[in-house]
Formats: structure tokens, sequence, C-alpha cells
């Protein structure tokens, strides 16, 4: 009987927070259905007579695609730089017999706690001076920064986890330590690899402080920033704006519906310890 | 998944293609003006403008009108192409900003007149317009004289706005009050106000998330102690204090209608815009607006209902009798466009006489041009705000204020006041503390203010 | 490596430091020595925003506590429990600028969450979430908990599900209660994630809250929900006053040094147990 009721109210626990977590989201959706009459009638309500004229009415007002292009290009650049580089940092701090790791490693822990914000206007005027503000670039290069540290902590913790003996029998048989990372390290990390690389991408896609400052001209906007623009343009038209911010979020979410498996998959080789 | 880094030689290849890729980019993303200064034709009207435009705010529709306006300019000259960027109100100065600190942006940018655009024009970041415009097309602009400094201009005109204070005549009606006389002294204000609380009806109805009503409220009540716009300028170049009641009063007023209950609730949740939204939902029957959104209503429906006017007389000041008027946006030319000329030839082509006319038949809101005709104009309510506009006495002060001294002053005091938990007291100590941050922080602005005010 | 990190992090940890020295716009600097330093101080404003960041520090507990909750009970292999798992992380994938968006309309005085309660009669509890200016913060905060809170359940359940079976297993036999065995066995030994977790929740509350406070409140009303990452924004990008967002970049490093600082202590005296 004690354990059915304590069940009941487990359930209960999930089922609320469940419905908190979806429903903001879904509230996206169902506002971006309808038309502002409708919804200044009747904002809580699912909406009577759905429409698909938000959605667009979102390409046409603004170039919306070009803008998702510039988020995409973003996310792989500075995700592929940033993982490549920590990579190779991490495989050398833990396998090769470097002096001085643990400083390194304190270093680079005390990294990831500054905040963006404080390297931001002095990076803007370095762009500047380099003529690559409004690049794409600009960004690229600020965020390999930025993720290097917190991946470089994520896969040393992983890396540890890998058997010595492997790596030394490796060496035995003569490979090179570029061969051991190609043959051996790496297809070990690929679930941790795979998870950093999904953490970074989102980051990189949901970021909009620097977007905001070093992308200002139309062409060159994400979409986080472009979204912000929406905004104020149409506050009086909510469900357009709605609509907005639900394309910009179309991507990530079906990167998660379809690839959750293998995100927690990796989530769970990388943490779990 | 594919995960792409087994092995150092594919990684490289991947961060070559990576550079490469990004070079691209840049170069793509670098070489936005293509003929531009290079190109010496006998045509300076080649190549590209941007164009950061704002104006749907104060006149709904303007932004839809520009853009035909652009289609109509670049069909007459085949090598020029404009590019349109509508900004938002409450990034419009920061944006700007950001951007002047690359050098590089916009062409053509618009700012509300006076401070805002000689804050940028004070900064090295406006090209003035001397020897870019005849002075004969100049002469045509109304109100011109919100963007002198130095005696050169520096801004130009797109249309006049006036700030009335409007009224639901059915709303006025239904609480047993005279439909078609709006409150003229604070007592009257005071007292409609409290019938239409009786009546059920939410008096006064504005968003403020956004502050600029708190601007407004100064401008409209706050500046009618003074006696001349100097007065204003002296309390900014710190020669006499916000403290002073006759600079800070207004406060106290708008203490006085939130504890009373005359503002709706919700004022500090809900932007400007949303506000007008609610005052065209008939949720609430005063409001303070702008003259595109009243000609917007009257498209909706309304214009039966809508009552304008100066707001209530309050103060004593010769300033009690202004209207708050200005000629709203303005568009400069940025110090390092490339395409200078042509941008000027854009604005003054903006101005010709069939182009003022479509821009009233469009919107519905006055041009400031003297060549555009007020028989032109139908509507009795808009004959009246036109009527308003062109008073001889006019000021928006919010347009005198350091815009930092706005943003952080002015507009989060009346913040604190609407949301109950500032009294006037705090709320005018405070923005006092802004005017001096201001002074402080930022001298160069300080002693170019003093000299262009003359204080 | 080493290329990256002093480009994107030393030179502007110099400029930084260097530029809070002085006044005026970036193309307009005037030295003015400690000044600024002094002026933030004195500022209301900006000791405002300190001790915002310091209250948003509050959703860390909050957060941890939920997410452990509902990873203890997924944990015991509840029905569905991936489903739920899959449901639970949605709002860590929605770009904060999107969470904002969304909550600024949920949470208006005569918004939805209101709405909703007022139709459920419980008008006492449908306050003014963002236009008091004595919630707004919280509410902020209750929007990042909302946010934040799927990361630590999925990191969490892969941490639980890794540990070995049999001492729990053995608790059970011993006769212990469930809460028992949760609260002497299971939690300690996942204390480090636990730790781990909480430390780069702190860091989000303090460093990397921009893109909620800017699309729901934007630091008002009257700032009183301003935090230093926009304070340095506003001051620095906004009114174009360098030094002053400068040397409040300086002054956020220093907190986030202390933190650092008091994590690496707690960690020294775990390792020395």
């Amino acid at each position: 009987m004690r354990k059915l009721f304590g069940s009941t109210y487990r359930h209960a626990f999930l089922i609320i927070l469940s419905l908190a977590s979806v429903y903001p989201v879904w509230f996206i959706f169902q506002t971006s259905l309808k038309t502002n009459k409708e919804y200044l009638l009747n904002p809580l309500a699912l909406p009577l007579h759905p429409v698909l004229s938000n959605f667009k009415e979102t390409f046409t007002s603004f170039p919306v695609a070009h803008w998702a292009l510039n988020s995409v290009i973003i996310a792989i650049f500075s995700v592929a730089g940033a993982m490549f580089i920590a990579l190779l940092a991490s495989y050398a701090m833990v396998f090769s017999k470097m002096r001085g790791v643990n400083f390194l490693l304190s270093t680079n822990i005390a990294l990831m706690v500054i905040p963006p914000v404080t390297l931001v206007i002095p990076m803007f005027m370095l762009m500047v001076n380099l003529h690559l503000i409004n690049t794409l670039p600009s960004v690229i290069i600020f965020y390999i920064g930025l993720f290097v540290p917190f991946s470089v902590f994520f896969l040393t913790n992983f890396m540890k986890s890998v058997p010595y003996e492997l790596i030394e029998a490796a060496k035995i048989d003569g490979l090179t330590p570029f061969a051991i990372l190609r043959r051996i390290v790496v297809p070990l990390s690929s679930a941790a690899l795979f998870t950093l690389m999904l953490v970074n991408i989102i980051y990189a896609w949901n970021e909009l402080l620097i977007a905001l400052v070093f992308l200002q001209q139309q062409e060159s906007r994400t979409l986080m920033s472009g979204l912000s623009l929406f905004q104020g343009r149409y506050s009086i038209n909510q469900p357009l704006v709605m609509a907005g911010a639900f394309v910009s979020v179309l991507p990530i979410l079906l990167m998660y519906i379809f690839g959750q498996r293998f995100f927690v998959k990796g989530m769970m080789a990388g943490i779990g310890k | 998944m594919i995960n792409g880094f087994k092995g150092k030689s594919k990684a490289r290849v991947v961060t070559t293609a990576a550079i490469t890729a990004a070079a691209l980019v840049a170069t793509i993303g670098l070489g936005t003006s293509t003929s531009s200064a290079a190109f010496k034709s006998a045509d300076v009207n080649t190549g590209k403008l941007v164009y950061w435009f704002w104006g749907e705010s104060d006149i709904p529709g303007s932004t839809a009108w520009m853009q035909a306006a652009i289609k109509k300019y670049q069909a007459l000259h085949k090598g020029l192409t404009i590019e349109l960027v509508p900004q938002n109100s409450d990034t419009l100065q920061g944006a700007f900003e950001t951007t002047a600190q690359s050098k590089s942006g916009p062409d053509i940018a618009m700012q509300w007149a006076t401070l805002p655009v000689l804050t940028p024009v004070w900064r090295g970041q406006v090209s003035s317009l001397k020897g870019l415009v005849a002075p004969s097309e100049m002469a045509n602009w109304l109100n011109t004289s919100e963007n002198v400094s130095g005696g050169e201009s520096w801004a130009m005109p797109l249309y006049l706005l006036g700030q009335p204070f409007v009224w639901n005549k059915a709303l006025f009606k239904k609480a047993g009050l005279n439909p078609d006389k709006g409150p003229t002294t604070w007592k009257e204000f005071l007292a409609d106000c409290a019938a239409l609380k009786k009546a059920g009806i939410t008096p006064v109805v504005m968003g403020d998330k956004d502050g600029f009503f708190g601007s407004w409220f100064q401008g409209t009540i706050g500046t009618q102690n003074l006696n001349s716009v100097k007065e204003l300028q002296e309390v900014y170049a710190g020669k006499a204090k916000f403290t002073d009641s006759k600079y800070s009063d207004y406060l106290t007023k708008l203490a006085e209608l939130k504890a009373k209950g005359y503002i709706n609730n919700d004022v500090t949740s809900i932007d400007l815009t949303q506000g007008w939204q609610a005052f065209a939902q008939k949720k609430g029957a005063m409001t303070w607006t702008t003259d595109g959104n009243v000609a917007t209503w009257i498209k909706a429906g309304m214009g039966a209902d809508l009552g304008v006017q100066s707001v209530p007389k309050v103060g004593t000041g010769k300033l009690a009798s202004f209207y708050t008027a200005t000629q709203s946006i303005s568009a400069y030319i940025t110090s390092w466009s490339k395409n200078k000329q042509a941008a000027a030839n854009f604005l003054v082509w903006l101005h010709q006489p069939e182009n003022v006319k479509s821009w009233y038949t469009a919107t519905g809101s006055f041009p400031a041009d003297k060549r555009f005709s007020a028989t032109l104009i139908k509507d009795p309510v808009m004959k009246a705000l036109y009527k308003l506009n062109t008073l001889p006495n006019q000021l928006w002060a919010q347009n005198y204020a350091p815009p930092q001294v706005d943003s952080q002053g002015l507009q989060p005091a009346a913040q604190g006041v609407l949301a109950g938990t500032s009294t006037a007291k705090q709320a005018a100590a405070a923005i006092q503390k802004a005017i001096d941050a201001w002074r402080t922080q930022q001298p160069k602005d300080l002693a170019a203010y003093k000299k262009w005010a003359g204080v | 490596m080493v290329l990256i990190i002093l480009l994107v992090f030393i030179y502007p940890l110099i400029a930084v430091i260097r530029n809070s020295f002085y006044s005026g716009s970036i193309s307009n600097l005037s030295f003015i020595g400690t000044a600024n330093y002094v002026n933030l101080l004195r500022d209301e404003v900006f000791v405002h925003a300190i001790l915002n960041n310091i209250k948003l520090l509050l959703t860390v507990p909050i957060t941890t506590a939920i997410s452990l909750s509902a990873a203890l009970i997924l944990y015991e292999n509840i029905r569905g429990w991936k489903l739920y798992r899959v449901i639970l992380f949605l709002p860590y994938i929605i770009p904060a600028a999107v969470v904002g968006l969304s909550f600024s309309y949920l949470l208006q005085g005569n918004g939805i969450l209101n709405t909703a309660l007022r139709n459920l009669h419980l008008n006492f509890a449908a306050l003014d979430w963002i236009g008091s200016t004595t919630l707004s913060i919280y509410s902020i905060g209750a929007v990042i908990i909302w946010s934040q809170f799927g990361f630590g359940v999925v990191v969490l359940t892969a941490s639980l599900l890794s540990l070995p079976t049999e001492v729990s297993e053995a608790a059970l036999v011993d006769g212990a209660t469930r809460w028992q065995r949760q609260r002497f066995v299971i939690i300690p030994q996942i204390k480090e994630t636990v730790q781990f977790l909480m430390v780069l929740q702190a860091i989000t509350a303090l460093a990397w809250v921009f893109p909620y406070i800017y699309t729901i409140t934007k630091g008002g009303p009257a700032n009183s929900s301003m935090v230093m990452d926009l304070y340095i924004w506003q001051y620095g990008f906004s009114l174009g006053a360098v030094g002053m967002a400068s040397a409040a970049a300086v002054y956020l490093l220093l907190l986030s040094g202390v933190l650092i600082f008091i994590y690496s202590r707690m960690r020294k005296r775990q390792s020395d147990i």
C-alpha cells in the first residue's frame, strides 16, 4: 500500500515537471498558429482556425533563411575548430609525459569561469582593427576560444579513464603517438566526443550576446540575434513573433527529437563516474 | 552519427578546409560596398547604401512606404541599391553606438531629433549636410532647427510628430462625462479619472516596460513649470538640480496616479506598443500616443470615438503652453559612408512634392515639408492634430536629455514610481544621480552640450 | 592551443584592465585613474546588480534539488522513465532568447499565467511577475531554473546508472527504508557529480544570464532586475562608456575568482580525506 502511494506521488511529481517543461514551448507553437485577431481575443485556448500565414510572413519579412545559414556555418566551424584543438590538447595532457600538466589543468578550470561578457569589449575592438567585424570568422574565432576550456576539461576527465595498459601495449607495438590517438583513444572516446560536440553546437546555435554585438549587419546576423530584431519590430503581432521564435528553434528541436538516443548515451559515457 | 575525428590527418584536412571556407566567407562579408569610392563615374548615384530605418512605432505603415519608395528610386538609378534595415525602438541608440565603435555600418541612419542626433554628431559619427544638400532644398524642410549645432544642419526630418493626449469618447460617455471635453487642468483630470474608475473603466492605459512613457510624462507634464528651453538645458548641464521641484514635481503627480489606481495595473510589464494596443481594444479611456497611431485607429474605425488635445495644464511656466511635437526621427549620413552624395541625393528625393504627398496618403501622418498642402487632410481628428503640430511653440523635451540620462535616469525613475517602489522624492534623486554620472563619464559630450546650449 | 587561449583570453583581459582606468567612449578615451572603480561602488544600480547575481545563486540549490529528485525517481526504473527523461531535457535545448520571449508573454501582468490563475479563482497568486521591482529578479530566477534543471536530470541519471548495484542492494537486505538508502548510500556516491553540477550552475547564474534578462525585462523595471553582465553590455555598448564597463568586468572577474577558489578548496579537502 505504501509503495503504491509513494509511486503515485512520484509519478505526479514527474508529470507536473513534464507539463511545466513542455507548456512554454507548446505555447510558442500554439500561438504561432493563430491570427493576431484570434490571439487578442483568446490568448490561452487552442487555435480554432489554425493558420500557417505567420510562418510564411516570417520568411518574407526578414532574411530568415540567410540568418539560419549563418548560424549553421558558425556552429559547424566553431565546434569543429574547438574540438580539434581540445582533442589534441587533452590527449597531450593525459598521455604524454608533459611537465606542469596539473598547472595547465587548474588554469583551464579558471578560464572556464571567466564570463564571456568581460572579454567582449576588447575582442570587439580587436576584430574592428583586424577588419573582421561583421564577418562570420570573428564570431567563429571567439567561440572556438570560449569552447576550448570546457572541452578540454570534459575530455581530460574522460581520457583519464582509458586504461593506460592499452596505450603501453600500442607503444610497444611501435605505433606513433598520432596513430595511438587515431586508432585507440578516439574510438574509445567516441561517445564522449559526440556528446561534447552536441553541447557545443547547442551553445553556438543559441548564443546571443556575442552574435548581437559582432554581427550587426543584415546579411551577417545569426538567427538568434535576428529574432530579437523581429521581436522589436512586430511587438504587437505576438503570433508572428512566436512563429519566428519557433522557426529558430526548429533545427535544434528536430536534431534533438531524432538524435536524443545517441545524445543520452554519449552523456552517460562522458559523465558517468 | 559520424564522428569525424578519426586521425590527425583527417582533422588537418578539415581544419584547412575550415580556414579556407572561413576566409571565403570573410571576403564575402567584407566586400559589401562594390563600386563606392574607387568608381569615379559620372553618375554619383551608384553603389550600395545601407539605410537603418526607424519609424513604424510612430507611424505604422512607414516601413512599407519606405520600401516602396526605395524600389521606385532604384528604378530611376539603375546602378544603385539601397538596403533598408528596420531598427527596434529599444535598441535604436544602442545599436548605432555599437556599430559606430567599429567605424563601419550604415550609410544613412536615424535617431530622434536633437540630443539623440547631436550626441553622435559630437562624437564625430555624422557628416554635416552642408555641401551635400542645396540650401534651397533644405529651406523646404520643417523643424530643421532641432538638429543644428555649430551653425550647421546635421539631419533631415521626415515627418512631423505630435504627442497628443487621446481619450475614448464612448468610454467617457459611459462614465457620465462629457465626451467632447477632455481634461484641461490637473484637477479636472483627477476628477475624470475618478468617474471612470467608478464606472469600472481603467482611466489611463499605458505600457512602460520599455521606459519611454516615463520620458514622455516628464516631457509633457514635467516641463510645465519652466519658462524656457534654456532652463531645461541648465539642469542637464549641471547648472540646476533636478531635485528642485520645478523640475521634478511631475513625479509626485505620477505617484498620485499610481496610488489612486488611475493607471492600468500591468503598466510595468507591458511595453509601449502593447499599451496602445490595449487602448485600441477599449481597455482604457485615456492614453498618450503619437499621430501615426491615431491615424491607424481612425482607419480601424475608431475615429468617431477619439478626442485629441494637448495634455492638461498643470504648471505655471511659459512652457506650459507648448505642445509636445517634433520632427521626431531624423535621418543623417554617417561620417564613414563611402557614398555620401548618393545618400544625400536619395534623402532629398524623399522630400520631393510627389513623395511628400504619397507619404501622407499612405500613412496619414504629416510630412515635415512646406510643400505639403494641409488641404489634403480630410479627417476632422487628423485636422485637429495637424493644427496642434503647427502651433508656433513646440518642444519635445525628451530630446533635450542626453540619451544616457534619458535611459538611465528619466526612464528607470518613472518605472520605480509606477511599480510602487520609489517615492517621487527618491525618483528625483535618482535622476539627479544619473545626470551627475553622465557628466563624469562623458566629459567631452558635456563640453559639447554646454557649448551648443550656450549655458 | 596556447595561441588561441592567448588571443581569446589573455589579450582581452589585459585590455579590459587597462580600459577600466579610462572614461569616455572608445574613440574618445581620457584617463581618470581609479575613478571608475569608486563610482561603480557608489552606483546603486551596480551594487544592486551584484546583489541580484548573488540572489540568482539561489537557483543553484533549487535546480539541483529538482534535478536530483527527478533523477532518483527515474533511477528507480519508474514506468516510462526514458520518455520522462526526454521531455525533461527539452527546456535545456531551447535557446535562452526564445525562452525569454515565451516567458515575457506568459508572465505579463495580465498574461497567460495570471489569466489561468484567475480562471482557477486563485487571484491572490496572480502577482505582477515581471512588472514588480521586488519580484522581477525572482521571476528571472524561476525561468533560469526551468531552463537548467533538465541538464542536471540527465547528468545525474547517468551518474546513478553507472553506480555498482551491489551496494544499494546490500543496504536493502539490511532492512534500510528507501529514504535511508537514498540518503546514506546512494547520494554520497554521486557527491562529486553533484558538486560539479552545482559549480557549473553557479557559473551560469553569475555570468551567463544575459539572454534571459535581455529578452524578459531588460533589467527593469527601474533596474530592479539588473545583473552584472547586462550592466557591462549596457555601459560598454549601448552607452559607449567603455571605462565603466571594463571596471565592472574586473569586479565580475574577481567575484568569479572567489567562487573558483571556494570550489578548489572544497575539492582539495575532499581529496585529502
